[in-house]
C-alpha cells in the first residue's frame, strides 16, 4: 500500500513528465495565438458565429484573447509566473470547451478558430472537446505538480 | 491559490498591454468596437452561377463585416454614380463598371497594390461586382474579394452606411 501511494507521488511530482508537459501545453499555446494575432478581423468573425457574445465585446475579445495566450504559452515554457498561467490556461480552456459544447448541442458547424483563422478549416465539434479535455487534463496535472526544478525563476510559495 | 490570482491578473494586464500595442502597430488592426449584422445566415456565401474557375473569391456578408473592421480593405462600388450617391458601404470607393474607362485612372490612384479589395453591388441580381473583380485581378490586384450579396444585404443587416457625394 505504502509503495503504490509512494510511485503515485512520484509520478505526481516527476520533476521530468512536468517538464514536457508544460513545454507541450506551451507551445501549443505559442503556436495557437499566431494566426488570430496577424488577422484580427477574421478571428472576430469567427467569434461573432459563436454566436455567445454581444457583438460590443466580440472586437476586444478578438483583440485581447490571442495575447492572452501567447504570454501564458511563453511564461509557461519559461516556468515563471507558472501558477497564475496555468490558471489561465485551465480557465480558458474550460471556456472553450463550453463554447464548443454550446455550439455542439445547437448542432451548428463550427469554425473553430482554434489554431486558425482560414474559413476551410471548420472541424468536428466532439473532436475539439475532446481536445480541449486533454489539454485541460494536461493543465491540471500541471496545477497539481509542484516541481520547479527547470523553472527559470523559482517561486518562494 | 491567491498566488495563482495574483500572477493571473498580472499576466492579464501584461497582454492588455500588447494587445493595444499589436491593434496600434500591425497593419490588419480593428477597432475595439465592432458592427456585427444581427441577421441570422450572415455566414452564408451567394456564389453566381456564372462563377468560373479562377475568379476572386466569394466572401459571406459576415466575412464582408469582418474585413470592412480591417485598415487594410477597402471596399469598390461597381453600381453607377446615382446608386452610390444614394447610398454606400461606409467608406467604399466608386468604380462603376459600365464606365469604367472614365473613373479607372482617377480612381486607382486611391488603391494601392497592398490593399485588400472587396467589390460589390446592388445585390445577387447584378454582376458587375463580379465583373469589377476580374477587372481587377487581370490588373494586378492580388487580393481582391467579391461580395455578391452586395450593397441589399448590407443595408439590411444595419452594417455601417454612408450616403451623399
Amino acid at each position: 500500500m505504502n509503495s503504490i501511494m509512494k510511485s503515485g507521488s512520484r509520478f505526481v511530482h516527476n520533476d521530468y513528465l512536468a517538464l514536457v508537459l508544460r513545454i507541450f501545453l506551451g507551445v501549443i499555446f505559442v503556436y495557437a495565438p499566431l494566426d488570430k494575432i496577424m488577422e484580427p478581423s477574421q478571428f472576430a468573425r469567427i467569434i461573432y458565429n459563436y454566436h455567445l457574445l454581444p457583438s460590443e465585446l466580440i472586437n476586444l475579445m478578438a483583440i485581447l484573447l490571442p495575447w492572452v495566450e501567447l504570454v501564458c504559452g511563453v511564461v509557461l515554457i519559461l516556468g515563471v509566473q507558472k501558477k497564475g498561467s496555468l490558471l489561465l490556461l485551465n480557465f480558458m480552456l474550460t471556456v472553450f470547451m463550453v463554447a464548443i459544447g454550446i455550439n455542439l448541442i445547437r448542432n451548428v458547424d463550427l469554425e473553430c478558430g482554434c489554431f486558425s483563422v482560414s474559413s476551410k478549416s471548420k472541424s468536428h465539434a466532439l473532436g475539439l472537446l475532446l481536445r480541449d479535455v486533454g489539454m485541460l487534463a494536461i493543465g491540471i496535472y500541471l496545477m497539481i505538480n509542484r516541481s520547479t526544478r527547470f523553472d527559470l525563476f523559482k517561486s518562494r510559495s | 491559490m491567491s498566488t495563482s490570482i495574483r500572477q493571473a491578473v498580472l499576466l492579464t494586464i501584461l497582454a492588455l498591454i500588447l494587445a493595444a500595442l499589436s491593434n496600434t502597430v500591425l497593419p490588419n488592426r480593428i477597432p475595439y468596437v465592432g458592427e456585427w449584422p444581427s441577421l441570422a445566415g450572415s455566414d452564408s456565401v451567394i456564389v453566381p452561377p456564372s462563377a468560373e474557375e479562377g475568379d476572386p473569391p466569394f466572401i459571406s456578408l459576415d466575412e464582408a463585416a469582418a474585413l470592412s473592421q480591417s485598415s487594410n480593405v477597402i471596399f469598390l462600388d461597381a453600381r453607377d454614380p446615382e446608386d452610390y450617391i444614394y447610398g454606400r458601404i461606409a467608406g467604399a470607393l466608386n468604380l462603376p463598371f459600365e464606365m469604367l474607362d472614365d473613373y479607372w485612372d482617377s480612381v486607382t490612384l486611391q488603391m494601392p497594390k497592398d490593399k485588400q479589395y472587396i467589390a460589390y453591388c446592388s445585390g445577387d441580381e447584378c454582376e458587375t461586382s463580379l465583373l469589377l473583380g476580374r477587372e481587377m485581378v487581370y490588373q494586378g490586384y492580388e487580393k481582391v474579394y467579391v461580395f455578391f450579396g452586395g450593397w441589399r444585404e448590407w443595408e439590411r443587416a444595419g452594417l455601417p452606411v454612408e450616403r451623399g457625394e
